[in-house]
């Protein structure tokens, strides 16, 4: 259980694009094909590996409908990384993009990653959203973009390890500060002892140097 | 300022009143002042005066100057005094408590404090105003601005919750309070916490989202754990508060490895014995195992509840708790909490069910836990809410566990070689039989949960016997209990050994047909079941033993031939009928204390009287009532499955139709025979009333032929003197109104009559033969006058005949009826 960093994520999006059956796929390896409304926010935690270093991810999965918008709004300033997903399917969902980039970054702490997400890619046939306007708006907003599908799995687990390394070369890089816990990130209790990550992980660029102890 | 202060005091003080100005008077000119002097010292200085004010008259200081205070909060935010003073006067007004200064003001609606707060939250943004506040470093406006929230919440936790959570940040700034270096700030705002996050899932996931565990766990650590003083007990409340019935909260604390750093507090030092248990510490104990059961309450889902579970295993807690329940100087109430906290640690999670079972007391001789733990229940000295633990952690230990529940049973089996040590099965036994009605109740439910979907112990338990009285053939434990079912008087004893007995042989028809074979206990259960009293605790009882008797049909593998499922079936239609028997089945669930068992598994009730139902058995009971009513209602409807047993109810209809159609054969023959006897009669007196009549006119003849000789006449002439003709016609007259009742009669009978006209040819006949007799009788007076002074008797004569015949009749019936029964 020991973990050498624990990030916290939260996926928003509008509602019915994917975002419970995303984590739901990922900590579990589930499909829920019934939507299965989220009201106010749900947790889910798992644990990945990257770069030999073992790392807890606890996610925030929120409500997309309307009515809970401000209480999602609770959510950003603690999280080191967002999911903003959008349903390939339904081209209003990437249409609010905007509106929701722009609540994230007023609220969130300013180094939060975020991971642009076209969900659904399994529904070819009734796709309203090109691959390509999703790359572009990610492109103009720096965001890093996937498409996914919460069904099949496909793309999932990258997308919340791919926003996981985001974040972990942002702490290598120094740009994060580790200490302040309201940036989504903490030191695990054994990273410094050179924990359950092995010899292998302890050169990373040493930014953390005995967190604890 | 002086000035103002004295100035109120004459006004106070004032000896009459009507020439100073009044209190409101003097509020309204402050509150203008507060409101409008464009000067800072003149509204703070109002302010001043405000606050002085607010506690003794906040109701004129409230109606008056809320407006204005909130304007204050909004404009004056560059001067902390004036701020401060206006938040601690809105805090006076809100305040939900009385204040002494009030005490001789009954005009003060109780209600006051709650009044003001609905004015001053109808415009949301006020509330917004005095968030905005807590950014404000200044540990006097800080403090006041949490403790304003504090009242507010107080008042309308609802709707202050709510509008909170809609402002962007609310909860999270009042978390940022929580790591405010300032003690006083900091425990106010655990206070502040515990108020905002009541009840409301949302507000509890934000402050969990915002390191509430991390700051709570950091203080109590700080603090001491359990040694800590009130600070430690309020954030164990917060964290209460953020975890009951919040399964992502939960999740969130199982995954964040928040369950081991649970573990330092339960230590509890060797020395405790001694230096004794401070107030304090027993509740910080009481609400860390208040923290343990939310995480493993039964009412979570089973997987968080096997997750943590198993955390608790693996980090030692429930190693640490089990040491609380062996320590010495361990204060009652905490052993109590203890125990039912390490019962939900281990219910269903067979690793930790086997641990405890491993567990050794340190006692002198050593004794497994469970023992020393069972001993106490069936001890009446012990704590009634400690004996009510330690059942229910027992029922915990057993729980969906195959081989503690085997353990138990084979402690009582024949075979078991242990005689030398006390056994759990040998406690419950003795409990089971004991004068304490407690352990009775304690002992049946505490056995009963060994056979919970274990058909294997159900079948096991029957081969346990028990030796009664030296000499006496030991008797099985099963008839052992339907003999104390049938003996006892005690209600709550009654109630669980009917408890013990469905559980034991529902789905067993071993257990049944053991069952059957009790001399008195189906009888026991049928006049129960049929008893006519009326209170709640009779009418659980006739439910349960209909319950019972129902378990006795539909387990029943017929093997004991007098209640084959068939007999039975209609030994209960018979005696109690299908529809009295399913509304006396549905009188059970309507129990107060049943529907108060079937909520939770643990037993939750206050006194002694109250133990009487146990939670699995309301979950047997709703299983298995509407499978058990419905297999006996359906039996009129459909041939197919009851078909049998409809074949056999209408033969018993149609033997008992035959039976009465002979008897009515039967008093029908009686009838025409009398019918016939009486036709006869009638004929008889008819014939001889003419005959009287003929010689009547005859003599009468006579007598006028001879009226001229009047003297001697009767010398030559047939001796006929006068007084006997009068003596003839009074007898005739009487006759003719035998006549007429008797013709009342024929009447009646003429149905009879004219369906036996047959035999009424025979009746002529004999007419014929009486006719023949009459020529007798007119030959003789005297026989004529016996003969009809013998009427009656002659028609009794016939009437006996007739009952003769009915008695042959009847000496048939009851071998009929015989068979039916
Ligand atoms: N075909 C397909 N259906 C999906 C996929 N992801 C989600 N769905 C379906 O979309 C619906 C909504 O999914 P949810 O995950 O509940 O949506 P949400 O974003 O959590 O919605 P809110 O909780 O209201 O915000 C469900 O019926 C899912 O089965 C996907 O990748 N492919
Ligand atoms: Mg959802």
């Amino acid at each position: 259980m020991a973990y050498a960093y624990l990030f916290k994520y939260i996926i928003i999006g509008d509602t019915g694009v994917g975002k419970s059956c995303l984590l739901l796929q990922f900590t579990d390896k589930r499909f829920q094909p019934v939507h299965d409304l989220t009201i106010g926010v749900e947790f889910g935690a798992r644990m990945i590996t990257i770069d030999g270093k073992q790392i807890k991810l606890q996610i925030w999965d929120t409500a997309g409908q309307e009515a809970f918008r401000s209480i999602t709004r609770s959510y950003y300033r603690g999280a080191a990384g967002a999911l903003l997903v959008y349903d390939i399917t339904r081209r209003e969902t990437f249409n609010h993009l905007t509106t929701w980039l722009e609540d994230a970054r007023q609220h969130s702490n300013s180094n939060m990653v975020i991971m642009l997400i076209g969900n659904k890619s399994d529904l070819e046939s009734r796709r309203e959203v090109k691959k390509e306007e999703g790359e572009a708006f990610a492109r103009e907003h720096g965001l890093v973009f996937m498409e996914t599908s919460a069904k099949t799995a496909a793309n999932v687990e990258e997308a919340f390890i791919n926003t996981a390394k985001e974040i972990y070369e942002k702490i290598q890089e120094g740009v994060f500060d580790i200490n302040n816990e309201a940036n989504g990130i903490k030191i695990g209790p054994q990273h410094s002892t050179a924990g359950a990550g092995g010899a292998g992980g302890a050169g990373a660029g040493g930014a953390p140097p005995g967190g604890c102890c | 300022m002086n000035f103002l202060k004295s100035g109120i005091k004459t006004v106070l003080g004032a000896p009459e009143p009507g020439q100073q100005p009044s209190v409101a008077e003097t509020v309204e000119r402050l509150v203008e002042r507060a409101s409008n002097s464009t000067l800072l010292e003149d509204r703070r200085d109002a302010c001043r005066a405000l606050k002085a004010l607010s506690r003794k008259y906040r109701l004129e200081v409230g109606a008056q100057g809320l407006d204005t205070l909130r304007q204050i909060l909004e404009l004056d935010r560059a001067d902390n005094e004036t701020i401060n003073y206006a938040l601690d006067t809105l805090n006076n007004i809100v305040s939900p408590s009385q204040f002494e200064e009030e005490e001789d003001k009954p005009n003060i609606p109780m209600n006051i404090g709650d009044q003001f707060t609905e004015m001053f939250i109808k415009d949301p943004h006020n509330i917004q105003l005095v968030l905005d506040l807590l950014d404000e470093h200044d540990f006097r406006v800080r403090l006041s601005t949490v403790q304003l929230l504090i009242s507010l919440l107080t008042n309308r936790t609802k709707d202050i919750q709510e509008i909170i959570l809609d402002k962007p940040m609310g909860v999270s700034k009042m978390m940022d309070l929580l790591g405010d270096t300032r003690e006083v700030i900091r425990n106010e705002t655990l206070l502040l916490l515990i108020k905002l996050t009541k009840g409301n899932a949302n507000i509890q996931k934000i402050v969990a989202f915002e390191n509430a565990f991390d700051r709570l766990f950091e203080i109590v650590s700080s603090e001491g754990y359990s040694d800590g003083g009130i600070i430690v007990e309020d954030c164990l409340l917060l964290m209460l508060n953020l975890l009951k019935n919040n399964s992502s909260n939960i999740n969130f604390f199982k995954e964040g490895s928040y369950i081991q750093k649970m573990l330092p507090m339960f230590n509890i030092p060797e020395e405790s014995e001694e230096v004794g248990w401070s107030p304090q510490k027993v509740s910080n104990v009481h609400c860390m195992l208040q923290l343990v059961r939310t995480l493993v309450s039964p009412s979570n889902s089973a997987q968080i509840i096997s997750n943590c579970q198993k955390i608790m295993k693996n980090v030692g807690l429930l190693d640490a708790l089990c040491n609380i329940l062996m320590a010495s100087g361990v204060p009652a109430d905490i052993l109590t909490e203890t125990i039912n906290s390490v019962g939900e640690v281990v219910r269903g999670d067979a690793s930790n069910q086997e641990f405890i079972g491993n567990v050794i007391a340190p006692s002198y001789p050593p004794r497994p836990a469970i023992i020393v733990l069972l001993m106490s229940m069936v001890n009446e000295k012990q704590p009634f809410s400690l004996r009510c633990a330690v059942l229910y952690c027992f029922q915990c230990y057993l729980y969906q566990n195959e081989v503690s529940q085997a353990s138990l049973v084979q402690t009582l089996l024949p075979s078991s070689s242990d005689v030398s040590n006390l056994t759990s099965g040998q406690i419950l036994c003795g409990g089971l039989f004991s004068s304490d009605v407690l352990s009775n109740w304690f002992s049946a439910v505490a056995l009963m949960h060994a056979l919970i979907d274990n058909t294997t112990q159900k079948e096991q338990l029957l081969r346990v016997l028990l030796a009664t009285n030296i000499g006496s053939n030991p008797v099985s434990l099963l008839h052992q209990c339907t003999t104390l079912l049938q003996q006892t008087t005690k209600l709550q004893s009654k109630v669980a050994l009917l408890m013990l007995l469905s559980q034991w042989m529902s789905s067993c028809p071993a257990a049944v047909s053991a069952f059957l074979q009790v001399p008195g206990g189906v009888g026991y259960l049928v006049n129960q079941t049929c008893s006519n009293e009326h209170d709640d605790n009779e009418y659980l009882l006739q439910g349960m033993s209909a319950f019972l008797l129902a378990i006795c049909i539909n387990f029943n593998d017929d093997s004991v031939q007098t209640y084959s499922k068939e007999s039975l079936k209609q030994l209960l239609v018979k005696r109690i009928g299908v529809e009295v028997f399913t509304a006396k089945l549905s009188e059970v669930c309507k129990h107060e204390l049943y529907n108060k068992a079937a909520k939770h598994p643990q037993l939750r009730v206050g006194c002694p009287v109250d133990v009487l139902i146990d939670y699995e058995f309301c979950r047997l009971f709703k299983s298995l009532e509407g499978v058990l009513s419905q297999s006996l209602e359906t039996r009129a409807v459909n041939g197919g499955g009851a078909g049998e047993a409809d074949l056999e109810q209408y033969k018993a209809l149609i033997r008992q139709q035959d039976a009465r159609l002979h008897e009515l054969v039967h008093q029908l023959d009686a009838l025409a025979q009398q019918a016939q006897g009486l036709q006869s009669a009638l004929n008889d007196s008819l014939a001889a009333n003419s005959l009287l009549k003929d010689e009547n006119t005859l003599l009468k003849a006579q007598v006028s032929a001879n009226s001229i000789p009047t003297t001697q006449p009767a010398a030559t002439q047939p001796p006929l003197p006068d007084p006997k003709l009068g003596e003839y016609e009074e007898r005739i007259e009487q006759l003719n109104d035998e006549v007429t009742r008797l013709n009342g009669e024929m009447t009646r009978l003429n149905e009879e009559v004219s369906r036996l006209k047959g035999e009424l040819k025979a009746a002529k006949d004999e007419e014929k033969n009486s006719a023949e007799e009459m020529e007798k009788l007119k030959k003789d007076q005297d026989d004529l006058l016996y003969l009809l002074a013998n009427y009656d008797s002659k028609t009794n004569e016939y009437k006996l005949r007739l009952l003769q015949l009915g008695e042959k009749v009847e000496d048939d019936e009851p071998t009929d009826e015989e068979n039916l029964t």
